[in-house]
């Protein structure tokens, strides 16, 4: 859910703009952190994750029209620098095939990348507290989707001035051009208006949908850690911390 | 997704005057197209922008199997139909810039062989971004087998069923950390082999 299926063009450009700007920067200042030497050697596992999440991605659960992200167990599994290429580079595939435009493939970055690394970073926090691995696994995917989810509606929120531009601006005289605007001045305040209610309702359609998602990706993500735990623990690298 | 092999089989076989058109000059089309997606805000010059990628699409005489995959963004679109207030202005021009933007990526996907596309993106961005992001392009291939293996052994075994819905969640969460776990161990076996093949980080395409 936190991810944006937001089509080209709809973002103002100085907001799909600075998402990439941050996200370079971010991306920047991560990659300083990491030797080069482990990061050729972790490529191919970067790439096999990033494929692992453009999969997940593609795997609807038919009811409720869910697709897992898998970017805690992504995030867990590659550590938060390497999570953060891993999403920008699913954001790219996922863009080549029309899921979310490329314009906002930072943006996306942004959204998912707190996901990976803060599902990180709380499951490390949680099991050093806990010690039990399925509460921790929960507890950090659901507050980790529970935090990008809120940055993506902030995201949907900062572009409203520009949606009701692109509602009422009168562009053009074009075969479909639709004249819904009177009297402009007086329209414009109940635009204003119209634009707050819509984006409450754009609240109120995704956070239910998304509280779902957490829970089914929290208890997803939870039996997929401990199905990793049995066969490959070493993968988690709890030993060390763990009695 | 699973469609990925017979897009890269369309993009290696066809004959069409796009497929022989050098893969610089079409994502800069690509790229003019997302300007046009990103500036126009009249529902007739969209309409003209998606007219002209949909002549490109039957002029290349692209399958129609395909032309579905342009179709599928609009199910995100429709979350804007209640963001808007059911305008119908707001909701075309949206509708116009997903259609535009789902062709024009097909397009480019249909008519180009990845490896050519990587190619050309190895020039602009920096290369260790590109060699992920072709060690990716190639692990999708790798793990769209193993989902396939492992969804038929969930059918064949009746993994999934409506009436055990918890027993349905663990055999998928299981078939997930599955995909992860092999996915992990070919990650392995791909390195090992890449630097016996004398890897330093950077893929070397072919003609370079």
């Amino acid at each position: 859910m936190s991810h944006i299926h937001l089509p080209d063009g709809v973002l103002p450009i100085w907001l799909w703009g600075s998402g990439f700007a941050v996200a370079i920067l971010i991306g920047f200042v991560l990659f300083r952190f990491i030797k080069k030497e482990e990061l050729t050697r972790r490529l191919p596992l970067l790439g096999m994750m990033s494929a692992a999440m453009v999969l997940g991605a593609s795997v609807e659960i038919v009811p409720i029209a869910y697709h897992v992200n898998l970017t805690v167990i992504s995030g867990i599994l590659l550590g938060p620098s390497l999570i953060f290429m891993a999403t920008f580079i699913v954001n790219v595939v996922l863009a080549l095939f029309g899921h979310g435009g490329i314009t906002v493939i930072g943006l996306n970055t942004l959204t998912l990348s707190i996901e990976g690394i803060f599902g990180y970073l709380f499951f490390r926090l949680f099991w050093k507290i806990l010690r039990r691995l399925m509460p921790a696994t929960f507890i950090a995917t659901f507050l980790a989707l529970c935090l990008s989810t809120f940055s993506m509606i902030g995201v949907v929120g900062l572009g409203v001035p520009h949606y009701e531009e692109l509602l009422h601006k009168n562009g053009g005289h074009g075969v479909f051009e639709f004249k819904l605007i009177k009297e402009k001045d007086d329209h414009h305040g109940e635009n204003k208006e119209k634009g707050e209610i819509n984006f409450k309702r754009f609240i109120a359609i995704v956070l239910p949908l998304s509280l779902m998602g957490w829970l089914l990706e929290g208890v997803i993500t939870t039996l997929m850690t401990r199905y990793i735990h049995r066969l490959r623990p070493d993968l988690l690298k709890l030993e060390k911390e763990a009695r | 997704m699973i469609q990925l092999s017979y897009l890269d089989y369309l993009a290696v076989e066809g004959k069409s005057f796009l497929h022989c058109l050098s893969p610089g000059w079409k994502i800069a089309g690509m790229l003019l197209v997302l300007s046009g997606i990103v500036l126009l805000r009249n529902p007739s010059g969209l309409l003209l922008l998606y007219g002209m990628l949909l002549s490109l699409f039957f002029l290349c005489r692209l399958p129609l199997r395909i032309f579905p995959l342009t179709l599928y963004p609009l199910l995100f679109a429709v979350l804007f139909i209640f963001v808007s207030g059911f305008q119908g202005r707001f909701i075309l021009l949206v509708f116009l810039k997903v259609l535009s933007g789902s062709t024009g990526v097909v397009l480019l996907l249909v008519t180009t062989p990845y490896p050519l596309i990587f190619r050309t993106l190895d020039r602009i961005l920096p290369s260790i971004f590109v060699t992920a992001l072709f060690l990716t392009y190639r692990s999708i291939f790798i793990l769209i087998n193993v989902l396939e293996e492992t969804r038929h052994a969930l059918y064949l075994r009746r993994g999934f069923q409506w009436r055990h819905p918890w027993r349905s969640l663990v055999n998928i969460s299981n078939a997930f950390g599955h995909l992860v776990i092999k996915g992990i161990e070919a990650s392995e076996k791909m390195y090992e082999s890449m630097v016996l093949r004398g890897f330093k980080n950077k893929i070397h395409y072919r003609g370079e």
